[in-house]
C-alpha cells in the first residue's frame, strides 16, 4: 500500500476528474468557512454586547432586514454557482461522457458477499456468458462452460489491476444484496444494485496500490470486504495478465 | 368546546384511581411525561450502545473489561465483539435514538405537554388517542427490545433496513418491522390529534400569527408524520410479507446468496424499498429538528428579553421547509445509479431546502442583536444549539451535491454530519426545553451550578465525538465498519477514532451531573415561588404549578402577540398573552402546591 | 382498553416466543450405552454387531483439479507455497474417490441412538475446511476451530434445518455448537461467505452408521444389528447412489459403488 496516499484529510487524488471534485470540495468548505465564521463573530459579540446588566435593557424592535436579507441573497447565490459550475459539468461528465470501449479497458466487477469478483474478458475481448445456476465455489462468477467466449475469462478475486493513463470502463453488478464500489483515491462510489449492472468509467494518472472498499452495510462481512487497487505501467498489467491467463488452464472440464 | 366543559365538569365529580391516574391516564401532561421518561430511558439505552460501540471502533478485537463477557457466548466471546453484535448494535442504535429516543421527546413529551398549554386548551382533542399513542409506542419498544433475545440477535441491517441484506437477515428483523409499525402508528395517532389540536382548541383570541412558534414547528412537525410516515408504514408491511410470505417485492429474480440460489418469485426492486424509506425518513430528519427550532425560539426569546427577530419570516420558512422537504428524499441515493436529470433535480431541491434553514438560524442570530441575555442554563443550551446546528447545516452542503457526494457518500462525513444537527443540536434543545419547563412540571427548578456543569462538558465532549468524524470521512472511511483498520485509510485515522470513543465516554460521564440534578431536583424542599418563575409571556406559565386537571381556572383569553418583551412604556420588561390592556403587569403569584 | 392491552402484549409475548429455539448451546446428551426405559425402544449395542463395508470406484479419467486462488486475501495466500486446488473432485492414486458420504439411509427404523459426547472437528486451515466432508450424529456437538488468525465466517445452509451465519473474528479459535444437528439432513453445504472458494458438507443422521471415504476411497460401517439396509453413497459432483444390503448377526456384507463424472 502507497504509504503517503492516506492522511486526516484528502487522500491522494489518482484519478483524472478527481481534481474536479477536490476542487469542489475545497471550495464548499472555504464557503463553509468563511459563513461560520461570519455567523460566529456576529455571534460572539451580541453575547457579549448584549449581556445582561445593571441599566442595560432590551430594545424591543432593534434592527432592519437589509444585512439578512443580503446574506441570505449572497448564499442562494453561492449554492447556485456550486451546483450549476462544479457539481453539475463533474456529474455529467462522470455520469455520461464514457470513453469509447476500443480506447478502455473493459471489466466487470460483481460484488458478493464478502469479496469482489474481478472479471477479465481474457484474451478474446470478450465477456463469457455467466448465469446463477453455473455459481459453485470454484467457479464463483458462475461461467457457462460451454461458452467458448469464456474460456479464458479471468476471475481475480479482490484484485483489480488496470494500467495508468487508460480509461477503464467497469461494469458493476453483484449476486447478493446492496454492496457500493468505493476507491477513495480516485473519489468515486458507486453502489451495486441486485438485479442491475451498472456502468461507471474513470482513469489513473498515477500508478501505486490503493484500497477498494464497500461503502453499503451488506453483512457481517462488510468491514473484509477489502479490494487492492492496483494501477500498473502498461509493462507491468500485461505481465499480471499473462500471469493470471496462464492460471485458466481454460478446458472447462476442471472440478 | 362544550364537549371540553363537559369533560371538565364530568372529572370533578369523580377522583381516578392510582392506575386511571397516572398510568392510563388520559391528561396530555400524565401522557406527556410518560412519553418524556420512557424516551430519556431510551435515549440513555441507545448511547450505552453506541459507547459499547466505540470500545470496538478504537480498540478492535480487544476485549471489553469488566462487563463484556456479560452479553453471552454469542455476541461478545470472552468478551470481545463478534461483527453480527456490532451490527446489531448500530442498526439499534439508530433505530431506538431516532424512534423511540429524539421524536418520541420531542414531539410525544415536549409537545403534549407544552402545545395545549400554549394555545390555552384544557387538554388534546382527542385525550384517548392520545392515551393509545404513548401505548402503542410502548409497545414497539418492548418488541425493539426483545428483538435483542431472538435466535441470531436484533436487526443488524442499519436503521435504514435496505433490502435485500434485510430480507435475508435474521428474524430479529421481523421483529424491527413489528415495532416499526407499532412506532409509526403511535406517530400517525400523535399528529392528528396536535393537528386538530392546534386549529381548533386554540383560545379566543389567539390568531396563527400570535402563536408560540414552539407550536408552530409542532403544527409543521405533525403535517410531515402525518403525510410522510404512511409510505414507511406500506413498505415495511412489504418488506414483512417479503420475510414470511414469499413475495418479492424487494427482490430481483437470480440472487445467489452464498453459493446458493435464493428461491424467491423474483421481479422485485431494491431501490423501491429506498424510495419508500427515504420518502419518510427525510421528512423525519425535519421532524427531529423542528420541535427543537421551537424549543430554541422559546428559551432565547424569553431570555434576550425581546420579541424574536422575524418571527413571521420564521414562520413562512418553516412551512416552506416542511413542504420542500418532501421533494428532496432522493439524495439519499445519489449513488444508486442515479442519472443526471434525476439528480439535477434533487440537487436542486436541496439546495433550496437550505434556504429556509438558513433564515430560521439567522433569524435566531439576529435575535440576540439588542438583547438583554440572561445566561440560564436553559439559555445556555440554545445559544450553543445555533453554531453546532450551523455546523450541521453546512456540513450538508457537500453531500448534497452529486459530484463532491461521490466522495463523501456513505462515510463518517454523513454520520459526523447528521450527528451535529441532532446531537449537540436537537438534544441540546432537548436539554433546554427540561431545564426551562422543569419548574412548571415539577414546581421546583434544577441546580444551575449542576446545570452549568452538564452543558459545558456535554458542549465539549460532542464536538470531541463528531468533528473527528467529519475528517475521518473525508479520509475517505465508510460508514458502519467493524474494524476499520483492515483499510490503509482507515488504519491512517485510527487516532481520531480513538479519541472519537474517549469523547463518546466522558459525554456518558458529562450525563451524570444532569441524571443526579433530574432526580434530586424533583423531590426537593425548595420549591419555585412563582407561578412563572422565568417571567415569560406565553400562555403555559399562566397556569397553577403544577398544572391541574384542565390547566386554567379560567379559560384565558390572548391580547397579543407570543413574545411581548421589554415593551416600551411599560414598567415591567415582559407582557404575557393574557393579560387584558389595562391591567398591570403581574406581580408573582405564590405556587399553589 | 384494558382488553386491547392485554391483546398487545401477548402478541408481543407471541413474537418474541415464536423466534425458534435458543441461543445458547446446549451441552449434548452424555453416553453412548443407556439402559433402555420399561417400553422405550430397544438402544443398540455397538460393540459387536455386523458391519457393511465397500469401496468407492471412479470411471474414467481423473478430472484436473481447479486451482483456488487465494490472493484474495494476502493471509490465506501465506499459507500456500502452491496454489491450493479444490477439492470437488479427489481421485485416489488406486482408482477410487475420496469425500464420498455413505450412511445407512433406511433399514434403523424404530431405533434410538444417543448422540455421543464428542464433538465433531470442523477446522478452518490454511483458509480450506477440513475436513472437506464429514458427517454428524443428532445431536452431536459440532466444534469448529478457526485456526488461520483471519476472520472466517460459518455459513451453513441448510434446507432442514436452520440457516445459521457466524463470524469466527482471528481471535476466536474455537466454537461449539448442536445448531445445525437438530434434525438429520444430507448434506448440509458449509461456505465461507469471507472466502468464497472454501466450500465442505455435513451429512447429518439419526445413527452412527455412517462413514467419509478416504485416501484408500473405502468405508465402512460398523455395529450394526442385523437385517436388511439400504446405504446410500453421496457426492458433491457426482450425484448420489443407494444399493440394498443384508447383513447376518455379526456378518459383514460388501457394497462397492461407482461413480463418473455427470455429463
Amino acid at each position: 500500500m502507497s504509504e503517503t496516499a492516506y492522511g486526516w484529510w484528502l487522500p491522494m487524488n489518482v484519478a483524472t476528474y478527481g481534481g474536479e471534485v477536490d476542487s469542489l470540495i475545497n471550495v464548499i468548505h472555504w464557503i463553509m468557512g468563511i459563513l461560520f465564521v461570519g455567523w460566529g463573530i456576529f455571534f460572539f459579540y451580541c453575547l457579549i454586547r448584549f449581556r445582561r446588566r445593571e441599566g442595560q435593557k432590551a430594545v424591543y424592535q432593534p434592527i432592519h432586514a437589509r444585512p439578512a436579507k443580503y446574506v441570505e441573497i449572497g448564499v442562494i447565490i453561492a449554492e447556485a454557482i456550486l451546483l450549476l459550475s462544479f457539481s453539475m459539468p463533474v456529474w455529467a461528465r462522470f455520469k455520461g461522457e464514457f470513453p469509447a470501449e476500443k480506447d478502455a479497458l473493459v471489466v466487470r466487477v460483481v460484488a458478493e458477499q464478502f469479496a469482489w469478483n474481478v472479471h477479465y474478458p481474457g484474451k478474446d475481448g470478450k465477456f463469457g456468458r455467466t448465469a446463477p445456476q453455473f455459481i459453485s465455489s470454484s467457479n464463483l462468477l458462475g461461467l457457462d462452460p460451454d461458452d467458448p467466449d469464456g474460456q479464458d475469462d479471468i476471475n481475480a478475486v479482490n484484485q483489480l489491476h488496470f494500467p495508468v493513463n487508460k480509461p477503464v470502463i467497469v461494469r458493476l453488478s453483484t449476486k447478493d444484496v446492496i454492496h457500493s464500489f468505493k476507491i477513495p483515491v480516485m473519489r468515486l462510489t458507486q453502489d451495486t444494485i441486485p438485479g442491475t449492472e451498472i456502468n461507471i468509467w474513470f482513469e489513473a494518472d498515477k500508478t501505486g496500490q490503493f484500497d477498494l472498499a464497500c461503502a453499503q452495510l451488506c453483512g457481517l462481512g462488510h468491514y473484509r470486504m477489502r479490494g487492492a487497487v492496483s494501477v500498473d505501467t502498461p509493462e507491468a498489467f500485461a505481465k499480471w495478465m499473462e500471469e493470471r491467463q496462464s492460471e485458466v488452464s481454460g478446458t472447462g472440464t476442471e472440478y | 368546546m362544550d364537549e371540553q366543559h363537559h369533560e371538565h365538569h364530568h372529572e370533578h365529580h369523580h377522583e381516578p384511581g392510582f392506575w386511571r391516574k397516572y398510568v392510563f391516564s388520559v391528561d396530555h401532561k400524565v401522557i406527556g411525561i410518560q412519553y418524556s421518561l420512557t424516551s430519556l430511558l431510551f435515549l440513555f439505552f441507545g448511547f450505552s450502545l453506541m459507547m459499547m460501540m466505540r470500545w470496538q471502533l478504537a480498540y478492535p478485537g480487544q476485549p471489553l473489561p469488566w462487563i463484556g463477557r456479560l452479553f453471552g457466548e454469542a455476541n461478545m466471546p470472552e468478551g470481545v465483539m463478534v461483527p453480527e453484535f456490532y451490527n446489531q448494535l448500530g442498526a439499534m442504535h439508530g433505530t431506538i435514538m431516532v424512534f423511540l429516543g429524539v421524536v418520541p421527546l420531542a414531539v410525544g413529551g415536549f409537545g403534549n405537554y407544552v402545545l395545549p398549554l400554549q394555545i390555552g386548551a384544557p387538554d388534546m382533542a382527542f385525550p384517548r388517542i392520545n392515551m393509545a399513542s404513548y401505548w402503542f409506542l410502548f409497545v414497539g419498544g418492548v418488541v425493539m427490545l426483545a428483538s435483542f433475545f431472538l435466535p441470531g440477535g436484533a436487526a443488524q441491517s442499519g436503521w435504514t433496513s435496505y433490502s435485500p441484506l434485510a430480507n435475508i437477515a435474521p428474524v430479529g428483523q421481523t421483529a424491527w418491522l413489528i415495532g416499526m409499525i407499532f412506532l409509526i402508528t403511535s406517530s400517525l395517532l400523535g399528529s392528528i390529534n396536535f393537528i386538530v389540536t392546534t386549529v381548533q382548541l386554540r383560545v379566543k383570541g389567539l390568531s396563527f400569527f400570535k402563536l408560540p412558534f414552539f407550536v408552530w414547528a409542532q403544527f409543521v412537525t405533525s403535517f410531515l408524520l402525518l403525510l410522510a410516515f404512511p409510505p414507511l408504514e406500506a413498505a415495511g408491511v412489504l418488506q414483512l410479507m417479503d420475510r414470511v410470505a414469499g413475495t418479492s417485492f424487494f427482490l430481483p429474480s437470480g440472487l445467489v446468496v452464498t453459493g446458493q440460489p435464493l428461491e424467491v418469485s423474483g421481479g422485485g426492486n431494491p431501490l423501491l424499498w429506498q424510495h419508500l424509506f427515504w420518502f419518510l425518513a427525510h421528512p423525519e430528519v425535519y421532524v427531529l429538528i423542528l420541535p427543537a427550532l421551537g424549543i430554541v425560539a422559546e428559551v432565547i426569546a424569553n431570555n434576550t428579553r425581546k420579541p424574536l427577530w422575524g418571527y413571521r419570516t420564521m414562520v413562512y420558512s418553516l412551512i416552506f421547509l416542511g413542504f420542500m422537504s418532501f421533494v428532496v428524499w432522493a439524495h439519499h441515493m445519489f449513488m444508486t445509479g442515479m442519472g443526471t436529470a434525476m439528480s439535477t433535480f434533487f440537487q436542486a431541491t436541496t439546495m433550496i431546502i437550505s434556504v429556509p434553514s438558513v433564515i430560521i438560524l439567522t433569524a435566531l442570530a439576529i435575535s440576540l442583536w439588542g438583547a438583554s441575555i440572561r445566561f440560564t442554563v436553559p439559555m445556555h443550551f440554545a445559544l450553543a444549539f445555533i453554531p453546532m446546528f450551523a455546523i450541521g447545516g453546512l456540513t450538508g452542503l457537500p453531500l448534497g451535491l452529486t459530484a463532491s457526494d461521490l466522495h463523501l457518500h456513505d462515510t463518517y462525513y454523513v454520520i459526523g454530519h447528521f450527528h451535529y444537527v441532532v446531537a449537540p443540536g436537537t438534544i441540546f434543545a432537548l436539554f433546554a426545553g427540561i431545564y426551562y419547563w422543569f419548574p412548571k412540571v415539577t414546581g421546583r427548578m434544577m441546580n444551575e451550578k449542576l446545570g452549568k456543569l452538564h452543558f459545558w462538558l456535554s458542549l465539549i465532549f460532542m464536538n470531541g465525538v463528531f468533528m473527528p468524524m467529519l475528517f475521518i470521512g473525508m479520509a475517505g472511511v465508510s460508514r458502519r465498519l467493524y474494524d476499520q483498520t483492515g483499510y490503509a485509510h482507515g488504519a491512517a485515522v485510527q487516532d481520531l477514532t480513538v479519541l472519537g470513543s474517549w469523547s463518546a465516554w466522558l459525554l456518558a460521564v458529562a450525563q451524570i451531573p444532569f441524571i443526579v440534578n433530574f432526580l434530586m431536583s424533583m423531590r426537593k424542599r425548595e420549591k419555585v415561588r412563582s407561578d412563572n418563575p422565568w417571567e415569560a409571556t406565553t400562555l403555559e406559565w399562566a397556569t397553577p404549578t403544577p398544572p391541574p386537571h384542565g390547566n386554567f381556572l379560567t379559560a384565558p383569553q390572548v391580547y397579543r402577540g407570543p413574545y411581548e418583551y421589554s415593551v416600551p412604556g411599560r414598567t415591567a420588561d415582559f407582557w404575557p398573552q393574557h393579560l387584558p390592556e389595562e391591567a398591570e403587569s403581574p406581580q408573582p403569584r405564590p405556587a399553589t402546591t | 382498553m384494558r382488553s386491547f392491552l392485554a391483546l398487545m402484549a401477548l402478541a408481543s409475548l407471541l413474537v418474541v416466543g415464536c423466534g425458534g429455539e435458543q441461543t445458547a448451546d446446549r451441552p449434548p446428551p452424555a453416553g453412548q450405552q443407556v439402559a433402555p426405559a420399561e417400553g422405550a425402544a430397544p438402544s443398540v449395542r455397538l460393540e459387536s454387531g455386523a458391519s457393511v463395508a465397500g469401496a468407492v470406484k471412479f470411471e474414467g479419467a481423473p478430472p484436473p483439479r481447479k486451482k483456488l486462488d487465494m490472493n484474495a486475501d494476502p493471509v490465506c495466500a501465506s499459507k500456500h507455497t502452491q496454489a491450493a486446488l479444490s477439492e470437488a473432485v479427489m481421485v485416489n492414486g488406486n482408482g477410487t474417490l475420496k469425500y464420498v458420504f455413505v450412511y445407512v439411509k433406511k433399514g434403523l427404523e424404530g431405533k434410538k441412538f444417543p448422540a455421543p459426547a464428542t464433538p465433531v472437528v470442523l477446522d478452518q486451515n490454511g483458509c480450506m475446511y477440513s475436513p472437506h466432508v464429514m458427517g454428524a450424529q443428532v445431536g452431536q456437538a459440532l466444534k469448529i476451530l478457526n485456526s488461520d488468525g483471519t476472520l472466517h465466517n460459518i455459513h451453513p445452509k441448510p434446507k432442514v434445518n436452520q440457516e445459521k451465519n457466524w463470524a469466527m473474528p482471528k481471535f476466536m479459535k474455537e466454537k461449539v455448537t448442536t445448531e445445525i444437528t437438530v434434525k438429520p439432513e444430507v448434506m448440509i453445504p458449509v461456505r465461507c461467505d469471507v472466502h468464497p472458494w472454501m466450500q465442505s458438507y455435513i451429512g447429518v443422521v439419526e445413527h452412527p452408521f455412517f462413514a467419509v471415504t478416504g485416501e484408500a476411497g473405502t468405508f465402512e460401517l460398523k455395529g450394526l444389528p442385523a437385517g436388511k439396509y439400504t446405504v446410500e453413497a453421496w457426492h458433491e459432483v457426482c450425484g448420489s447412489q443407494m444399493q440394498e444390503v443384508t447383513v447376518a448377526e455379526g456378518g459383514t456384507a460388501s457394497v462397492d459403488f461407482s461413480f463418473k463424472l455427470p455429463n
